[in-house]
């Protein structure tokens, strides 16, 4: 299948490669399908969440342990079981990011992550209760080593 | 502001149509708060509306993306602690 994305012009795909978020994103929520999409020479650190039903719809990502290596999301019980796993370390953890001018502002969401089960494609996004964690980390926070927030 | 002190159990009443009961205290400070209302109304914890927010400001970069790499720690680098 074919898609056209905003950061990548055509690209192809295959239905396995959808990631399904039942609720779809907080203020998005009628979108449900997402492919994730990295950014060349990132490392895998770099990402986005490009919608497949709308081309200009897509959310940078990042890998939020590459920021932070003791980063520790943990979900709710209901919602271990909506992803199908028991525990928060069989998910793997993105978080978006607000990409600003200078780009020195921009800042991600530590404390609403989205959570992927790699094996079944089923994803969403979360509000954290717990670990300290906000809506508006600015990205030089992470540059000089870990930071103690 | 009003503030009231409420046990579990005992509600509290906005107007005819909305009543808020305290169901438990539980240790650590959470609170279970029962909500009864009108089905128009639309009730959020708030921050699920900061999460709404932060969303909405996510899909409308400024800036290239792949200016960020040039913030990101560097990788298979991760001990640059003094």
């Amino acid at each position: 299948m074919e898609l056209t994305t905003k950061y990548f012009g055509q690209i192809a795909y295959e239905a396995g490669d959808v990631l399904y978020f039942k609720d779809g994103l907080f203020g998005f929520e009628e979108e449900t399908q997402f492919l994730l999409l990295p950014f060349a020479d990132s490392n895998g650190t770099l990402l986005c969440f490009q919608s497949v039903t709308t081309p200009g719809l897509a959310f940078v990502a990042m890998n939020p342990f590459s920021l932070k290596q003791n980063y520790a999301p943990r979900l709710r019980p209901a919602e271990l079981k909506a992803m199908g796993v028991t525990q928060s370390e069989e998910l793997s953890f993105y978080v978006l990011c607000v990409v600003r001018q200078p780009v020195s502002e921009s800042t991600v969401n530590l404390k609403c992550p989205v959570a992927v089960n790699e094996d079944t494609g089923t994803a969403m996004q979360t509000i954290l209760e717990d670990g300290g964690y906000e809506m508006r980390h600015r990205l030089s926070e992470f540059q000089e080593g870990q930071s103690s927030c | 502001m009003l503030i009231l002190q409420r046990k579990p159990g005992e509600s509290v009443l906005i107007g005819d149509e909305i009543e808020v009961t305290v169901v438990s205290v539980e240790t650590g400070g959470r609170v279970r708060l029962a909500i009864s209302a009108p089905k128009s109304l639309t009730i959020l914890r708030n921050e699920l509306r900061g999460a709404m927010d932060a969303n909405k400001e996510a899909a409308r970069e400024e800036a290239s993306p792949l200016a960020l790499l040039e913030l990101l720690p560097r990788q298979g680098d991760p001990e640059t602690k003094k």
